[in-house]
């Protein structure tokens, strides 16, 4: 990290700036320029908070030069991070389709969307059984019954499930159930629930807060990879902005800047990240254009009846259609649907 | 939609079904057990809705309708398809304007001018007049600016896009160029777009940086009022809290303004993103959302560019980024502009 003195810094001042920098195990690098002096900290500063230089006297400010997050980072790691899935893969040439509804909301619902989404091309099922909701007044989700309904949704279809883990105290009992745990917008922050989901070894789909920077969302991917948990995929879902025509503004750079600075695969939730059912098949098609792994989608069989997020979700059909186009543009960008494998190499 | 106080009174009521009857609109009355709802009905997109929420008694005031018309799909059914020389825009076909960000020196521009070309540019992009946001910076080459990009029209055959920063270059620019760019920080410069409305240049009219899609329609609005019914709408990054990237490329506002307006759609990912590694696949995202063209930076050499070097491609990585983009239009059942014989 470079740190850059005040232009009335004092000669001690530096010097105990550049102890200090000695003291964490950092070798210093002095530079005098005209107008101020910058000591240069080298070594392994990814875990050095900055703040304890910044409340040095004598110190205008602190940069980083290296990334804060480590694990997660391409330096690191390369190579593309591929994960197995029960039956395709996730960050190669397979494109993901996780589609499903906002939340289970009965077994009827949840098996027949299920089955709906496996024949349009989908390759995981989603579908909230806690539901982080906005109102303490809303719906807050069917709990351990709909985890009931998911398994069988799951031994019906063979689509493995997605479903969103809000608190530590659901980990034992979702780790049981669930093939990928999400971890919320609401909760991208949350760090005691993002380490003890390090601890485990079920894959997770970590969304990206609203108002998180790509950077905050890479330190949250670090706390679970830190905790031995590998198999991290970064999802943006919009973020929240001055524009009120949609829900949120899908953040398209995010796909890229994302794919240049971490291995680890990114996917694209357009179902959140626009709020409406008409805009999704278009930014799923921007997404997969601009590099993105795969799709986590909202499809309900009723959306004009469904207990939430109705307005956002595609019907069966709808989402068949988006799947051609998707798998259209998949091909342009030599990849291929995750499902078209699964049927193909199963059954 | 004129939503009462909780407690209004009936007098407050009537004074405000006087104003709406005073606008020529009708009155719908509803109401509810906690408030009164009182809904104006008729060809609302003129009248000013600050009218109504002066008023006593007046809790907020909703539009139902939106309040631009030219520009509107519901106004205007079908896509604006708008022929230019040697291409057309908001048709099947998916035009790509390319060029510096400046026009820096005659040897510059005419290089360019080439190297777009060849990669398969439909026109050439390069500004005269900057809106920098430093005082200091380089402010443009100006009117020997547009003696260059002239010539460079002359030579390749490539139209030619630059920005118009006030009224006052309004009749030089109009003589020179074939299209029109309103900038970002103009796109509220209400003066300068009745005075583009009165021409009729068509107009590459950009989002301003925290506009809401729906300000960008009604300042489209101002132009297309005028006369001017040639206006193409252009993404070019939105003001948010990231810091990775120069603006927030807003991928939304693709599909939601083919859904609102007629007008053409364009994306700007140089703008976009601010940086060069993340333009193709910006580029590709765009025209898969629906985007009916695309406006790149491509500079001989970034690294010595007056400005936007970080965010210019070379001409190399330009004609890659052209092939890829056909690729998705393709996909998205559109295609690059045929490449005919040009004089």
């Amino acid at each position: 990290m470079m740190i850059i003195m005040k232009p009335n810094a004092t000669p001690e001042q530096v010097d105990h700036v550049i102890e200090q920098v000695k003291a964490a195990g950092l070798n210093a690098h002095l530079s005098q320029g005209v107008e101020a002096t910058i000591i240069g900290a080298i070594g392994e500063t990814h875990n050095i908070p900055t703040d304890i230089f910044e409340v040095l006297d004598g110190v205008d400010m602190v940069k980083r030069i290296t990334q804060p997050f480590k694990l997660a980072s391409r330096q690191f790691h390369p190579e593309n991070s591929v994960f197995p899935l029960d039956g395709f893969t996730v960050g190669g040439e397979e494109i993901a389709i996780i589609a499903g509804p906002c939340s289970v909301e009965s077994r009827s619902q949840i098996i027949e969307t299920a089955q709906a989404v496996k024949e349009a091309g989908a390759s995981a099922l989603r579908g909230g059984v806690f539901k982080p909701r906005t109102s303490p007044y809303a719906f807050q989700g069917l709990g351990e019954e709909g985890l009931d309904y998911l398994a069988e949704a799951r031994q019906q279809t063979g689509l493995p499930i997605v479903a969103e883990i809000m608190s530590q105290t659901q980990l034992d009992l979702m780790v049981r159930h669930i093939d990928v745990l999400q971890v919320g917008a609401r909760n991208m922050q949350n760090f005691n629930l993002l380490r003890a989901i390090g601890e485990t070894q079920t894959p997770v789909l970590l969304k990206r807060g609203l108002s998180a920077t790509i950077e905050e969302l890479l330190m949250s991917a670090e706390y679970i990879l830190a905790g031995g948990n590998k198999q991290v995929m970064l999802c943006e879902r919009g973020i929240r902005t001055f524009e009120t025509t949609t829900r949120n503004t899908t953040d398209i750079n995010a796909i890229p800047v994302l794919k240049n600075l971490t291995h680890l695969p990114v996917i694209l939730d357009p179902s959140h990240a626009t709020g409406h059912a008409d805009y999704v098949p278009a930014v799923a098609r921007a997404a997969i254009a601009a590099g993105a792994d795969g799709l986590i989608v909202e499809v309900h069989p009723d959306p004009a009846h469904a207990v939430s997020d109705g307005k956002q979700s595609l019907r069966p059909e709808k989402f068949a259609e988006m799947v051609r186009q998707v798998g259209q543009i998949a091909q342009i960008m030599g990849r291929r649907l995750a499902s078209v494998e699964r049927s193909t190499s199963k059954v | 939609m004129i939503i009462m106080h909780l407690g209004a009174s009936k007098e407050q009521i009537q004074n405000v079904i006087a104003e709406i009857e005073k606008q020529k609109l009708s009155t719908h009355l509803i109401e509810g057990v906690e408030q009164t709802i009182i809904g104006a009905v008729g060809d609302g997109h003129y009248v000013a809705k600050e009218i109504f929420e002066a008023l006593p008694g007046v809790e907020s005031v909703q539009r139902i309708s939106q309040p631009y018309k030219l520009a509107s799909r519901q106004f205007h059914e079908q896509d604006s398809i708008f022929q230019l020389d040697g291409f057309s825009i908001g048709s099947t076909e998916i035009p790509i304007i390319a060029g510096p960000c400046s026009v820096e020196s005659r040897a510059q521009i005419l290089e360019t001018a080439q190297a777009v070309k060849e990669a398969g540019a439909n026109a050439l992009r390069g500004g005269v007049f900057k809106p920098r946001t430093s005082p200091y910076a380089f402010q443009g080459l100006g009117e020997e600016g547009l003696e260059y990009l002239v010539e460079a029209r002359e030579k390749t055959g490539l139209p030619i896009v630059a920005e118009v920063m006030a009224v006052a270059q309004i009749e030089m620019m109009e003589k020179c160029v074939d299209i029109f760019q309103l900038g970002a920080r103009n796109m509220q410069n209400f003066n300068l777009l009745r005075a583009i409305g009165e021409t009729r240049t068509p107009v590459l009219f950009k989002r301003g940086m925290a506009a809401t899609i729906e300000e960008m329609l009604m300042a489209s609005e101002y132009i297309l009022s005028g006369g001017n019914t040639r206006v193409m709408l252009c993404e070019r990054g939105i003001r948010t809290f990231e810091t990775a990237t120069r603006n927030t490329t807003d991928i939304n506002a693709i599909p939601v303004l083919k859904k609102l307006t007629h007008l053409p759609v364009i994306i700007d990912p140089s703008h976009s993103t601010g940086d060069s590694a993340y333009v193709s696949a910006v580029a590709k995202a765009g025209v898969a959302a629906g985007a009916d063209g695309i406006i790149v930076e491509v500079h001989p050499d970034p690294a010595h560019a007056i400005s936007d070097g970080k965010q210019s491609l070379t001409p190399e990585a330009f004609a890659r980024l052209v092939k890829q983009v056909k690729a998705v239009a393709e996909a998205v059942d559109r295609h690059l502009v045929p490449q005919h014989v040009q004089a």
